[in-house]
């Protein structure tokens, strides 16, 4: 085949240089055929382009749709693998075979082939085909050479598309609107949309969606369309739309539960919170409610702390949520470092704090920042430098 | 000059309005809005010592600057303290319920039995000093002889000169600080003393030349100690047994005073010995006329004595209490003693303290709860009350 | 400098997306805000319900609702710190402090009229040092054919509220050795309330020099 090709060629340039009057015909079929009825003597010649022609056209989708036929079947046959590994695992399990949901596969594989392995997708598992292997593309053109999808040649048509689709549906809410105007109404500002709880689709979500990838500034360029298209008035219109896109954000207050306050010997309340961590500093803290504003740490009182830094930070949480004089306060701690100890009690105290507190309040404790488990640790000094950022002096010789 | 380049004033970030709004809220009336101060609250116009009881507990009280100058020339007073004086313009001492308990037990001494000894004990910064301090003013007031010793721990770690004693072998003598403290007890009781017209009873032989003929006046003798500083530390110890005598002798009432006593029985002083060792306080000749002093083998006297934590050097820092500060010998040779112990401000001194430097313009900003803010970060503790508000 | 110019024109809301390279947290945490005025304030505005959904960092250890506490302030105790010392720093201006008000009383104390217009209050006095002295205009270096000249800039708020602090205190580490830097600090800051002393000048002198060099302002767009 490739002989007959290289022939073929070689015969074209002979041809091209005798032909002196031959035009420029960009596409080189339309020259064959050119060629062919030219020199018809050289019909044994052209035969042999012709043939290359249509098996080169051909060939390509041929490849294709061998690809697809062998992706199909493979497809099928992990698919069957998956169904029977599933009733054998089941029965391996002493499970019912048809009751057998994906958490009990994992929890099997888990218990059969138990593995320390730091990254969790890198330990064994057994999941449904489809989520394994990546979904491809279908065959995007035809027999003729001619692509199904009329953006086929911007490389992604499918989020091209979808570009295209938003401007579509900004132009009907446009139309919509005045239309609207000319009635006289307006937009119902109570089905406005509320978009403050939601967020667009990650970049990786999208990419899986779309069967393509996408570029940081396109994906950016997608968010910027999505956000005109939500602050426009009429857009409850096209909600289904748009809900395909969006994805909502966890509410974060009510991530973490509050412990109920227990009572002791004295018939006070009181809440303990253990593993205060900051640093190296390891402590526990317990906060009495009612109290008359004692802090003990580790049997001394606040002057535990000689610095003034450290005191206020203890006493952060109590001013904050103001109850400095109300509760009593009783820490242990140890390791770690002034600063680092002063850190522990105050988390401690704040953690303490939430259930002596109203909603409101623990709310505005989590963006004072109060709540939050400060994970910094010493950044590590790497070679070639002073420290972890410091560089050697630079010397010009 | 900008107007042809006009540049779009960059946009604000967070913390710049936060600096903005810094310095706007600075000016907002609700930092500055000041309780109004009635100043009964804190003050007292009852500047009697005697006088003083539990009504006046809490109060401020003012020390006229002469009687200041006598009594605490010579120091007595902690250097913070002076310098709040300077800015105050004033000088005023809280009347708290330690000295006032102090104050009681003085009034009510039985004279004519032995010396009772005083202990006032603590953690840093509560008022130890300032108590004596009070004390020491009664003592001036009601006409007691004033045997005040300012900071013992002073001779001990930073003596100014130190010399080969002449007459006992193997002695350190100081003699600047001896001249000083001849000083200053004279400045404290030169009044006193003239009016008592007290005499030695012995000869002070110097040297051949310069001797002391028993019946001058105890003030020559001062003087003359003063001037010859190469005797003072003797003539130290020759004043204070004649000053006992006299009290034994019913002629005068002593007031013994003495801040860091605890000094005297530390295992170490950092004075160098000739042969460049650490000695110990007994083999300083100061040390010896005031533990004399501070016996009980005598009579009309008060001795007030205050053991601190910061007299101690680094290792001996553990705890407050006597027991522990004065170690065996020092609590063998005080026992049996008065403990008074010092403590932090109650709720009411504590705002008293507050309103009193409110009106002095120390506080200067006063936003909503800072007293209990200050209340908690410096545990009601006097001196870490007037550092923090050093900066407020 | 023209880099750093446009970099600082991008937009800052509170949602800042972009952080420094390997920090602890996920870029999408927001700073912390611990002051209970300026969460009232957002309350108003609709950014409160936005950030009940965000994650956000802990707050700072020098960050609290005390009444110590000053953002300039704290800034100030970050330029003194030398090696990490912050303890020695904040004890320094404390010190500053305290000489500060202590000058003050005492005029206060020699002119009893003038009670009301001298101010006492140390932050008062630095925030007001620091207004006096911010720079409007900087000179920098800008290479055209060759030649090096020096062109007026305006300067962001935040630089210049840097320049301010640090003349401060090059100045008061300036002088003599005897003198610790507290009693040298309050006296520049003193100077500078007044809008008298060398900080002050400084301040004049650049704007003198980017008014004598205003010729070469075109040169920042060349």
């Amino acid at each position: 085949m490739e002989v007959a090709l290289r022939i073929g060629v070689n015969l074209l340039k002979i041809n091209r240089v005798c032909v002196h009057s031959a035009s420029r015909i960009t596409d080189s079929y339309a020259k064959q055929i050119q060629l062919n009825r030219d020199f018809s003597t050289e019909v044994t010649v052209n035969a042999a382009p012709l043939a290359v022609k249509k098996h080169k056209v051909s060939k390509a989708m041929k490849a294709y749709l061998e690809r697809a036929r062998e992706n199909d079947e493979f497809m099928k046959t992990q698919k069957l693998e998956y169904q029977i590994g599933k009733r054998h695992l089941a029965n391996m399990m002493g499970e019912d075979a048809e009751t057998f949901t994906q958490e009990d596969i994992d929890n099997a594989i888990a218990y059969l082939f138990p593995s320390g392995i730091f990254d969790k997708r890198a330990r064994p598992l057994m999941k449904s085909p489809e989520e394994v292997f990546p979904a491809r593309k279908a065959a995007e053109f035809d027999e003729t050479g001619r692509p199904f999808h009329s953006m086929f040649y911007t490389g992604r048509p499918n989020f091209f598309k979808l570009l295209y689709d938003i401007v579509e549906e900004m132009n009907k809410i446009h139309d919509l609107e005045e239309r609207m105007l000319r009635r006289g109404t307006r937009a119902d500002a109570n089905q406005k949309i509320d978009f403050t709880g939601f967020q667009w689709m990650p970049k990786e979500q999208l990419e899986s969606m779309l069967v393509e990838q996408i570029n940081d500034l396109e994906y950016t360029n997608f968010t910027n369309a999505m956000d005109r298209l939500v602050s426009l008035p009429f857009s409850y219109k096209c909600q289904n739309f748009i809900k395909k896109f969006s994805k909502p954000l966890l509410d974060q207050t009510k991530q973490l539960e509050i412990p109920k306050p227990q009572f002791d010997a004295d018939g006070r309340q009181f809440v303990t919170t253990y593993e205060c961590l900051r640093k190296t500093a390891r402590g526990d803290v317990t906060v009495r409610m009612p109290g008359t504003g004692k802090i003990t740490i580790n049997g001394h009182d606040i002057t535990y702390f000689e610095e003034l830094q450290s005191r206020e930070q203890v006493l952060f949480p109590l001013i904050f949520a103001g109850l400095l004089g109300k509760v009593d306060v009783e820490a242990n701690v140890e390791g770690g470092g002034t600063s680092g100890q002063a850190g522990a009690i105050r988390w401690g105290i704040a953690m303490s704090l939430r259930s002596f507190v109203d909603q409101e309040m623990v709310e505005s404790m989590r963006l004072a920042g109060l709540l939050q488990r400060d994970y910094r640790r010493r950044e590590r000094k790497k070679f070639g430098q002073e420290g972890a950022r410091r560089k050697y002096t630079w010397k010009k010789r | 000059m900008l107007g042809r380049h006009s540049f779009k004033l960059p946009r604000l970030t967070n913390m710049c309005v936060a600096y903005s709004t810094a310095a706007a809220e600075a000016s907002v009336e609700q930092l500055y809005n000041r309780p109004k101060l009635t100043s009964t609250d804190y003050r007292t116009a009852e500047n009697n010592t005697k006088q003083h009881s539990a009504v006046h507990e809490g109060k401020f009280y003012t020390l006229s600057p002469e009687q200041k100058k006598q009594l605490f020339s010579g120091g007595g007073l902690p250097r913070q303290y002076e310098q709040q004086i300077k800015t105050f313009t004033e000088a005023c001492l809280m009347v708290r319920p330690t000295s006032l308990e102090l104050l009681n037990y003085i009034r009510n001494t039985d004279f004519t039995r032995p010396v009772v000894r005083y202990v006032l004990y603590g953690e840093n910064g509560v008022g130890k000093t300032l108590t004596m301090a009070h004390v020491l003013h009664y003592g001036l007031q009601n006409n007691f002889v004033l045997v005040h010793v300012p900071w013992v721990p002073n001779w001990m770690k930073r003596p100014k000169e130190t010399v080969n004693a002449t007459t006992q072998e193997g002695f350190i003598d100081l003699p600047f600080d001896a001249a000083a403290w001849l000083v200053h007890f004279k400045t404290q009781n030169a009044n006193l003393l003239t009016q008592l017209q007290l005499k030695t009873s012995k000869d002070y032989v110097w040297t051949k030349r310069e001797a002391t003929p028993a019946g001058s006046t105890l003030l020559e003798l001062v003087e003359h100690g003063i001037a010859r500083i190469k005797f003072a530390s003797e003539t130290i110890a020759a004043l204070l047994s004649e000053l006992k005598q006299h009290a034994n002798d019913d002629k005068c009432k002593i007031m013994v005073a003495i801040d860091g006593f605890n000094a005297f029985f530390h295992p170490e002083t950092r004075i160098l010995g000739d042969n460049k060792q650490r000695i110990t306080p007994d083999r300083v000749t100061l040390t010896q006329p005031f533990l004399d002093i501070t016996n009980y083998n005598w009579k009309n006297g008060v001795c007030v004595l205050t053991v601190d934590k910061i007299g101690m050097t680094e290792g001996y820092m553990d705890s407050y209490l006597p027991r522990y500060l004065l170690g065996k010998e020092g609590f063998e040779h005080l026992d049996p003693f008065v403990p008074l112990h010092v403590d932090n401000y109650s709720d009411k001194e504590f705002a008293s303290c507050i309103q009193y430097y409110l009106d002095r313009n120390w506080i200067q900003k006063t936003p909503e709860g800072f007293d209990e803010q200050l209340k908690y970060l410096s545990n009601k503790n006097p001196y870490t009350l007037m550092r923090l508000t050093r900066s407020l | 400098m023209l880099r750093s110019l446009c970099s600082r024109l991008e937009p800052q809301s509170l949602i800042c997306a972009v952080t420094r390279g390997m920090s602890a947290y996920s870029p999408h945490y927001i700073e912390a805000i611990f002051s209970k005025k300026k969460q009232l304030n957002l309350k108003e505005t609709d950014e409160y319900i936005k950030l009940s959904h965000l994650p956000i960092k802990a707050a700072k250890n020098d960050d609290s609702e005390s009444i110590f506490y000053n953002e300039l302030v704290n800034k100030m105790v970050n330029y003194i710190t030398k090696g990490g010392n912050k303890k020695l720093a904040r004890e320094l201006l404390t010190k500053s402090f305290e000489c500060m008000k202590r000058v003050q009383i005492e005029r206060m104390n020699l002119n009893p009229e003038s009670k009301d217009t001298i101010i006492a209050d140390p932050e008062q006095l630095l925030i007001k040092a620091i207004e006096n002295s911010r720079p409007l205009l900087q000179l920098t270096a800008i290479k055209r054919g060759g030649v090096k000249y020096q062109v007026p800039i305006p300067v962001t708020e935040k630089r210049s509220y840097f320049l301010a602090m640090k003349w401060l205190l090059e100045a008061a580490r300036e002088k003599e050795r005897k003198v610790h830097l507290p009693e040298k600090l309050a006296w520049e800051v003193l100077d500078a309330a007044y809008n008298q002393g060398r900080v002050v000048k400084r301040k004049n002198d650049l704007h003198r020099q980017c008014e004598s060099n205003r010729a070469y302002a075109h040169y920042r767009w060349s």
